[in-house]
């Protein structure tokens, strides 16, 4: 029987106890390598945006619109090499809960900037910007309501109407778009002509949501920014200019103390679980002293039993981490597509997979190291006096 | 059967004034499993704080009109002839004067700086008629006064007082080119309305240029059935043919995704978190048994059935759940009730809410404890029921 056998035979005497902590371990891995991989995608969200990205949008708010006018305006500031605009449509598809990341924006200049982030072929360009009513579909949206490229489709907004009172706005879809090879991003989105909208909503016009504007080079931004918010000072509508990071930072934030209050939550399960195991690890080796005493009878020496017993505290982290990571990652990549439009890249990285391996180890070493070194200087005399 | 009910009467006592003996492994269940009710409860008191801020805001004898399709106030658009239009409706309260109780109101967002963190968020301003205030139950102006018609003043709800900063009483605040004073602070009955900024609706059309374009409209019903009436003519005017709603109805809808959502990770969380205490709880319980192995054996020895034994157990492992579950709703009260919160709400805006604690979820998080204590008892009670007499006296 070699060392291997005895560990696994001890660590599975009392099935139930086991299989429980087991079971514990696997929830504590899970929800660490589940918050671990939503926190990585929210810090990576922030630094995957392009550094020379600015985002230009009305000072009170960043839902109030902004003149068209002030879009050739802005292209004309020094240092900045090209802009966009775009406004939400509040699109929705045949019920309102079908809810549509819809965006009207100007063809040419949004398709040039977002090449970064999307890949759209030249073809597709010329058909999105020869096409009044075309759309440009993400494959993800078009994959989800089975649409081809060709297909007339109505789309609804719950923000405007038309002239005519309707709030439908039929769209023929001239492309299917991917992300550019290596970006992970979300592709649940759809964009259409501004013209469109712009001639047949019943207010609003010449107004449009925000501007994107792409400088010449990232030491450009602060310049660019403050020139841009300059300029329009004392007017109507007053701008608030960001780097696209920056911006949205602030946004996620919005959702405030609540994620935070969730993750000191489920932090504090973690810790706990951990508690309960290393706890219950620790009664076992315990209970087991006067065993340990006929063991040193036997002749094991002290090193020896060190090892067996902190081989089965590891043994049981392991038993119960490794699929509570599995688990972890199967819960991520299932989340990965609806949770895209707000955090785009979820996933369980090479990197917490590495920390949670050393977390099993330090919960199996930690747990075991203090009965272990009971166990290796006990004397057998001692132990087995002991019931 | 009297006998039976003494034996097993007495051999709890006997357990439950054991537990004294095994301290540490017994305190360490408590803790694990108040830990899991903590957990548990910490999540639900989020959900149903929120949840009552935002239901507790409608009212039955109150209808909401929003443009079709437009789910929210945000979204809505309705214009001066329609605000017109539904004025002369039916099923409307009227003043003496005949004149409609009725509130063309404007929605916008604007931003604030929250206080925890400095970073900008959005903020409802709410240009409001005459009867707004009206309209609303319980709303009260506890510091400074109500704003002053047509001019450009704002009186700030009490959780947006709390949670921003900027807001103070007599600080001129800037939304974009305009400047604002604020006046006031009002309380709501702790509705949704207290996470609002209200200003004459006029100077704020003006001044946000929205000159003849309204939100929403509130009307007082003469009966909460009245609403029926109102939404026929509604759809009989192809002028009209907006979403007419009660302001219930439409708070609901408001609030369930996001409570639906904080309870969906609540639960699933609290029971793979019991299922660890689970584990500490059969432990303290097996050790429970074979610390009193002699003590059973004699027991059944002179003459006490396995029934007692394993009654017995099952009450101490039960107690030490109770306790555990106790302890967690308490802790969760201390640490909990009453913290407040804020969160993007369905208007794309703010919401400042309080967590709240209620009966019916601690009853949940004691169920749950019992649930543990229960299983946990269990198996270690069979065995004491069935330990073999001469074996336990030799133990």
């Amino acid at each position: 029987m070699n060392d291997f056998v005895l560990v696994r035979k001890n660590l599975f005497r009392r099935k139930l106890r086991a299989v429980l902590m087991i079971a514990s371990i696997l929830v504590a891995f899970m929800i660490f390598g589940v918050l671990a991989a939503f926190y990585t995608a929210f810090t990576a969200n922030e630094d995957r945006s392009a550094a020379d990205r600015l985002v230009t949008v009305n000072k009170i708010n960043f839902t109030q619109p902004l003149p068209i006018a002030y879009y050739n305006r802005v292209r004309a500031v020094q240092g900045v090499r090209q802009v966009t605009h775009a406004n939400w449509f509040g699109g929705y598809y045949q019920d309102p809960k079908n809810v549509l990341i819809a965006m009207a924006v100007e063809p040419e200049t949004y398709t040039e900037i977002f090449s970064r982030d999307f890949d759209f072929p030249a073809e597709m360009r010329q058909a999105f910007m020869r096409d009044r009513t075309g759309a440009l579909v993400g494959e993800a949206m078009a994959r989800k309501w089975g649409w081809k490229v060709g297909d007339h489709v109505p789309i609804q907004s719950n923000i405007f109407t038309q002239h005519s009172g309707s709030r439908t706005w039929d769209m023929t879809i001239v492309g299917i778009f991917k992300p550019q090879s290596g970006q992970q991003v979300d592709t649940n989105l759809m964009f259409f002509q501004y013209a469109y909208l712009d001639e047949t909503r019943s207010f609003g016009k010449d107004t449009i949501g925000w501007l994107v504007l792409k400088t010449a080079a990232p030491s450009e931004n602060d310049s660019v920014s403050k020139t841009v918010d300059a300029m329009f000072v004392n007017s109507i509508a007053e701008t608030s200019t960001d780097t696209e990071k920056a911006f949205n930072k602030a946004f996620a934030a919005q959702f405030g103390n609540i994620a935070l209050i969730v993750v000191l939550v489920v932090g504090a399960a973690f810790v706990t679980i951990l508690m309960i195991v290393g706890n219950t690890m620790a009664l076992t080796i315990r209970e087991r002293t006067r065993e340990i005493g006929v063991l040193k009878t036997l002749g094991f020496p002290g090193g020896r039993i060190l090892r067996l017993v902190l081989g089965e505290s590891v043994l049981l982290a392991l038993l119960g981490g490794i699929p509570g990571l599995l688990l972890a990652w199967l819960i991520t990549s299932t989340l990965r597509q609806s949770v895209a439009n707000m955090l785009p890249g979820l996933t369980l990285t090479a990197v917490i997979v590495a920390e949670g391996l050393g977390l099993m180890l330090a919960l199996g070493l930690i747990t075991g190291i203090i009965p272990a070194l009971n166990a290796m200087q006990l004397k057998i005399a001692a132990a087995l006096g002991r019931g | 059967m009297r006998s039976l009910l003494l034996q097993v009467a007495a051999v709890t006592t006997i357990n439950l004034k054991s537990i004294s003996q095994r301290l540490w492994l017994s305190l360490s269940t408590v803790v694990a499993i108040a830990l899991v009710v903590v957990v548990l409860l910490a999540f639900l008191a989020m959900a149903n704080g929120f949840k009552r801020t935002i239901e507790g805001s409608g009212a039955d004898d109150i209808g909401i009109v929003l443009r079709g399709g437009s789910q929210a106030e945000v979204n809505s658009t309705i214009t001066r002839e329609q605000v017109r239009l539904i004025e002369d409706g039916p099923g409307i309260a009227r003043r003496a004067d005949g004149k409609a109780l009725v509130s063309a109101e404007l929605y916008l967002v604007v931003d604030g700086i929250k206080r925890t963190t400095g970073t900008k968020a959005n903020l409802p301003l709410r240009g409001i008629g005459e009867q707004g205030a009206a309209l609303r139950k319980g709303i009260t102006i506890t510091a400074g006064r109500m704003f002053n018609r047509g001019s450009n003043e704002i009186v700030i709800g009490k959780g947006l007082a709390r949670e921003f900063t900027g807001l103070e009483i007599g600080s001129a605040v800037g939304f974009g080119t305009t400047r604002w004073t604020v006046v006031g602070v009002f309380e709501a009955d702790g509705s949704v309305f207290e996470s609002e900024i209200w200003g004459d609706l006029p100077v704020v059309q003006s001044l946000f240029n929205r000159n003849n374009y309204f939100q929403t409209v509130r009307v007082r019903l003469a009966s909460p059935a009245a609403l029926d009436a109102l939404k026929s003519y509604n759809d009989g005017d192809a002028r009209l043919k907006l979403d007419v709603k009660s302001e219930n109805a439409y708070f609901a809808d408001q609030s369930s995704q996001t409570s639906d959502l904080i309870q969906k990770l609540g639960w699933p969380l609290a029971i793979a978190m019991a299922f660890g205490a689970l584990a500490g709880a059969l432990n303290t319980m097996y050790s429970s048994v074979a610390a009193r192995a002699t003590e059973i054996a004699t027991l059944r020895a002179i003459g006490f059935g396995g029934f007692s034994a394993f009654v017995g157990t099952l009450a101490e492992s039960l107690a030490l759940a109770a306790i555990g579950g106790v302890l967690g709703a308490a802790a969760t009260y201390l640490a909990f009730d009453g913290l407040t919160a804020s969160t993007l709400g369905g208007n794309f805006t703010q919401v400042v809410f309080n967590f709240k604690l209620s009966p019916a979820l601690i009853g949940e998080g004691v169920t749950l404890a019992l649930i543990v204590g229960l299983i946990g008892g269990l198996f270690p009670a069979l065995r004491a029921a069935r330990m073999p007499i001469v074996a336990g006296l030799y133990a």
